[in-house]
């Protein structure tokens, strides 16, 4: 029993308690299944603020440490290891957080098989936290596959007109990643003798050519998870096929694995061949930033438009983490935190208005401002967020990051930092307009003069995440400091 | 290690070529006359009456198989009567078992109805 | 030097020896009994005792019998327990679907009671002769049990097909033993062995004996480009047949081929990897490819078992490897059972929505089946995820065993080439789980107790089993091959 309790194991297998009760419940009982996972999640949400509390932040080392041998017969060392630290500890909050977010957005969304839809929505949650915590490869990559699973049913059963297209696009995509990671996975335990990642770090010795192979193979599965220009494709697709609380988890917590990755995994297993690839991977992130912006202008959907706006904010993380110094990785971490907070956001918006008018084209709105200027407001100060403006979150992170990029030795040249800020100025560019299409004008047509304002379940959501872009963007230090000892334990092998 | 298997190649060579030449010279030199007798299928028999492939009832193949079945078995009877003093005991022993499970057959195939002809 | 016959002898095959008797007994039985279902239930009966029997066989490990002609090792005993259990699964399979099917006939049970002991004799022969009369006891009864469902002429196809295939692969494995007893002047793996030790053997003429029967074996495992037989027979033939052929048939190909491989051509590995390694990759990819455009869920299933033998099989070609040997056994073993379980599993399911006339066998036909009945579909998509290998799932825990040994062995290309082609099978399994929960239809499922229950089962192990696999790989681990 004992096992259960610790604080790590109890924050990741929650959920399931939750999908148990679910079980029981008949299919009719809507209500019921939006409560339960509600109140589920929201529990969860509360163990990992208490995971927060008991988390001491001067330390950069791996804490509240759950940890059993799991198969330790005919030669395999796989344990069963959980534990958080500075790098890891901001996005299980952060997926915690969205959960019951995500699940009060579907509330009036998602009408039909709400059962079925809960229980995936509660799977995935075990999924993201394990994949955050786990310290085990093996683990990790159980935890890593076992999140496409009920994304691909998200996207498959409650998405739009072309969502199997979408959703096995999705599954094929990122499970092609994955299944080189795994071959690398296996490398490193027959030959390096363990799965724990803390233990391979403290053997290293991997030569270098082979360490850049293996950086590759790891490379694969997140860079198309992040997902990194040019293995995007399939994420304008997801993204608009899915359900808006699945796009919102997509955008908030799942292409934050990928980068959480090559955090995690790539840079302290394999230092050599990282401090190699970075000029390479910053060279490809900026390109993703400048492209994600541009074809972000160039969309007529809102929700593609903010989709492609994720290629080119993940862009920045990248920059960050390939930076290799302090404020580049802080910067990344402290990014993607935010990105899940902006993005996700958007999402939320971009939802509530196609719930209202069942279309999410540019072109269908205009003056939007003066029916539903409490919408209009929210949305401009997250459009505002996105883009990066001083006083919000965004701009908290995309400077970190900007200013680690010229500072980088291993980058080598400030050209990548320099494209990167022109693709903060054509991020102001495609948010501006596409605030100015939505809202500003006269409302000229019929539908939109009737639309109703924002209702209490949809302030309710958005509030708390408009607290933390302010939290963020005006008194950043203690995100900073929960992560700053970690980095700098990370950075030593550099 | 090849030139061991010489003999054995020289044999089928001439046996193979006695053969074709017999077949030949008699093609080449031999009288043909033909006359109404020797055009019959059979020459020294009867005049064969309708079809030459006629169906037969499909209870013959049963029986058939049927037959080659116990029949083969029973030769393995021979075998083991020749050095039944060598193989003592355990060998009747063993002969019994081997008609026992000759035996479920048999009961098997009559139960069937497979000894019956209608 | 041969020694006169022992008990001890009687003791090291006693579940084969049961097993044959309580079949021809039951031949005879089920004569006068009237509901076949007894029938049934006397032949799980007999398959319990086979496995008590060989928990009490499991004491004698060590020993070899008749002079060598069989052996009893933790290897065999490993691969007969499953077979057993196989048997078990079968039947419970095949108890209503035979029935609904309208083609109830006792003989069914004594046949795959026979067709199981010749798997069992086969994973303990220790001579190339006991090897090949095995073979043909273990698929006598399969190629009469594939064409079950006469008069229906596909099952008769099928049946035929299977037989003069069959029949044609046996001739390949007598021919692959003539050659090896002249290279080694025996047939006894333990006479080769020392034979080539002693420099005695024609290595040349060993390597193509061992080749032939490489062609042979392959047959009846379903590697390409000996595969040709599969989908149609796994198609005609009733599909718990079917379900039965393609788990325990694959169990005891492999485990003679593992035995003879792995013990008696050790030393051929350099001839022998580059050979294994290109079947195995072909066989993946035209296993996975082909099943790619299939329709019908029975042939896609076929497919899908040629590929995962493709998978076995790559795991296998390290088996020279003196470091390699063993984890490549082991995890050969472990993801037969994997497999057994899955694909029991998945034909479960498949056996549950047939319908007589071959109808409710399109996977077009299982759209709704997320909708109508839930837990099933939930079964069949665990079943899929096993199959494609993804956590948390037997498939995934297996597949990782089989890379493991493909990377200890150092056969990266090999191992690329193996986690692309199941990148490739999940296009397909998919298809499946996108049909059962994303598309609206209306199938109908036949409520049948034994396959409801064991298709439960099936999930729950898969499930449990990958997250708690600890003592399957130990009992893999220690699932020795030897000669003694």
């Amino acid at each position: 029993m004992n096992f259960f309790l610790e604080p790590l194991t109890l924050l990741t297998f929650f959920p399931l308690l939750g999908v148990l009760a679910l079980l029981f419940l008949k299919p009719e009982w809507r209500s019921a299944h939006r409560w339960t996972a509600l109140v589920t999640s929201l529990i969860t949400f509360g163990l990992s603020l208490w995971v927060l509390d008991q988390f001491n932040a001067a330390s950069g080392d791996l804490q509240l440490i759950s940890r059993r041998p799991w198969i330790s017969v005919a030669g395999w060392d796989i344990q069963y290891y959980l534990a958080v630290d500075g790098l890891s500890i901001l996005l299980v909050l952060l997926t915690t957080f969205l959960m019951p977010l995500s699940i009060l957005s579907t509330w009036t969304a998602v009408e039909e098989r709400v059962k079925d839809f809960m229980i995936f929505f509660l799977l995935l949650e075990v999924g993201m936290t394990g994949v955050f915590l786990a310290q085990d490869l093996f683990l990790f990559y159980i935890f890593w596959e076992f999140t496409l699973i009920p994304m691909y049913f998200l996207i498959g059963i409650w998405g739009g007109a072309r969502r199997i297209y979408a959703a096995v696009k999705f599954f094929l995509y990122t499970m092609a990643g994955s299944v080189l990671m795994l071959l690398a996975i296996l490398w490193l335990g027959v030959y390096q003798g363990t799965f724990s990642l803390p233990g391979l770090i403290d053997r290293g010795g991997i030569p270098g050519d082979i360490q850049m192979w293996l950086f590759l193979a790891f490379a694969a599965a997140f860079a198309i998870k992040v997902p990194m220009w040019p293995l995007h494709s399939w994420l304008p697709d997801a993204h608009v096929e899915a359900p808006t609380s699945g796009s919102v988890i997509l955008a908030g917590v799942l292409l934050k694995m990928g980068a959480y990755g090559f955090l995690r995994f790539n840079l302290p297993l394999f230092p050599e061949a990282s401090v190699r690839a970075a000029p390479w991977v910053a060279a490809l992130a900026v390109v993703g930033i400048l492209y994600g912006a541009i074809v972000s202008f160039a969309q007529k959907d809102v929700k593609k438009l903010v989709a492609y706006s994720s290629v080119s904010h993940l862009g920045f993380v990248m920059l960050g983490l390939f930076a290799l110094n302090p404020q580049g990785i802080q910067g990344g971490i402290l990014q993607m935190v935010n990105h899940g907070i902006s993005t996700g956001a958007l999402f939320l918006l971009v939802g509530m208005i196609y719930e209202r008018r069942h279309t999410r084209d540019l072109e269908a709105f205009g003056g939007l401002w003066k029916v539903m200027p409490l919408y209009g407001t929210l949305t401009l100060i997250v459009a505002l967020s996105s883009m990066g403006l001083p006083g919000l979150n965004g701009f908290v992170g995309e400077f970190t990051i900007l200013l680690g990029a010229f500072g980088s030795q291993a980058i080598g040249s400030y050209w990548f930092a320099g494209l990167a800020a022109v693709g903060v100025i054509l991020a102001a560019v495609y948010m501006l307009t596409m605030f100015q299409k939505m809202f500003l004008g006269p409302v000229d047509k019929d539908e939109n003069k009737k639309l109703l304002d924002l209702n209490w379940r949809e302030i309710l959501i958005l509030v708390p995440l408009l607290v933390f872009i302010f939290w963020i963007g005006l008194y950043p230090k203690p995100f900073f400091d929960l992560m700053a000892p970690a980095v700098e334990k990370l950075l030593v092998g550099f | 290690m090849l030139f061991d298997y010489m003999a054995i190649a020289v044999f089928v060579f001439f046996s193979t070529a006695i053969a074709v030449t017999a077949i030949l010279l008699g093609g080449l030199f031999g009288p043909r006359r033909k006359s109404e007798v020797k055009s019959e299928p059979y020459e020294s028999g009867m005049i064969p009456i309708g079809p030459g492939t006629r169906r037969m009832p499909v209870r013959f193949y049963l029986v058939a198989v049927l037959f080659i079945l116990f029949d083969i078995e029973v030769v393995f009877f021979l075998p083991w009567a020749v050095s039944f003093r060598k193989l003592g005991l355990f060998g009747l022993i063993e002969m019994f078992i081997f008609i026992g499970i000759l035996l479920v057959g048999y009961f098997y195939a009559w139960k069937k109805g497979a000894l019956e002809w209608e | 030097m041969t020694t006169p016959v022992k008990l001890l002898d009687f003791i090291t095959i006693l579940p084969v020896i049961f097993l044959a008797a309580w079949a021809c007994l039951l031949l005879l039985v089920d004569l006068w009994v009237k509901h076949k279902r007894v029938t049934a239930y006397l032949a799980a009966l007999g398959l319990a005792i086979g496995l008590g029997l060989l928990w009490y066989q499991a004491a004698w490990i060590g020993n070899a019998g008749f002079n060598h002609m069989v052996v009893l090792d933790g290897f065999s005993v490993f691969v007969n327990a499953l077979l057993l259990l196989s048997g078990l699964l079968g039947i419970a399979l095949a108890y209503g679907y035979l029935r609904r099917m309208g083609i109830e006939r006792g003989e069914f049970y004594p046949l795959v009671l026979f067709s199981l002991s010749g798997m069992m004799l086969m994973a303990q022969a220790a001579d190339l002769i006991v090897v090949f009369l095995s073979l043909e006891f273990l698929s006598i009864p399969l190629y009469v049990l594939t064409a079950f469902a006469y008069p229906k002429a596909a099952s008769e196809e099928a049946g035929l097909k299977y037989f003069l295939l069959g029949a044609f692969a046996g001739g390949f494995v007598v021919y692959g033993i003539a050659l090896v007893y002249g290279a080694a002047a025996t047939t006894a793996l333990d006479g080769i062995i020392a034979a080539v030790a002693e420099g005695r053997a024609n290595l040349s003429l060993l390597v193509s004996g061992a080749a032939l029967i490489l062609v042979g074996l392959g047959f009846k495992v379903a590697i390409v480009p000996f595969h040709m037989w599969t989908p149609d027979a796994y198609q005609g033939a009733p599909s718990a047949v079917t379900a039965f052929m393609s788990s325990a048939a694959k169990l005891a190909g492999f485990a003679a081929l593992v035995r003879i491989f792995a013990l008696a051509f050790s030393s051929l590995s350099d001839d022998l990897i580059p050979i294994l390694w290109g079947l195995s990759a072909l066989t993946m990819l035209v296993g996975n490819l082909l099943a790619i455009p299939q329709t019908n869920i029975k042939r896609m299933l076929a497919y899908s078992s040629i590929a995962h033998a493709g998978y076995i099989l790559m795991a296998f070609t390290a088996f020279g490897n003196p470091g390699v040997a063993e984890v490549s056994i082991a995890a050969v073993l472990f993801y037969l059972a994997a497999y057994t379980v899955t694909n029991y599993g998945a034909w479960g399911v498949v056996i549950l929505l047939e319908r007589a006339g071959d109808l409710g066998l399109e996977i077009g036909g299982y759209a709704g089946l997320g909708r109508k009945y839930p837990a099933l579909a939930a079964c069949m998509t665990i079943f899929m995820l096993s199959l494609i290998g993804l956590p948390p799932t037997l498939g995934l825990v297996g597949k990782f065993y089989l890379f493991r040994a493909v990377i200890a062995a150092d056969l990266i290309p090999l191992a690329v080439i193996g986690v692309l082609t199941s990148l490739i099978s999940a296009w397909y399994y998919l298809r499946v789980v996108v049909n059962m929960y994303m598309r609206t239809g209306d199938p109908e499922i036949s409520p049948e107790p034994w396959a409801l229950t064991i298709t439960g089962l099936m999930a729950i192990l898969t499930v449990l089993v990958s997250l708690l696999p600890g003592w399957l790989f130990f009992l893999a681990s220690q699932a020795r091959l030897n000669l003694f």
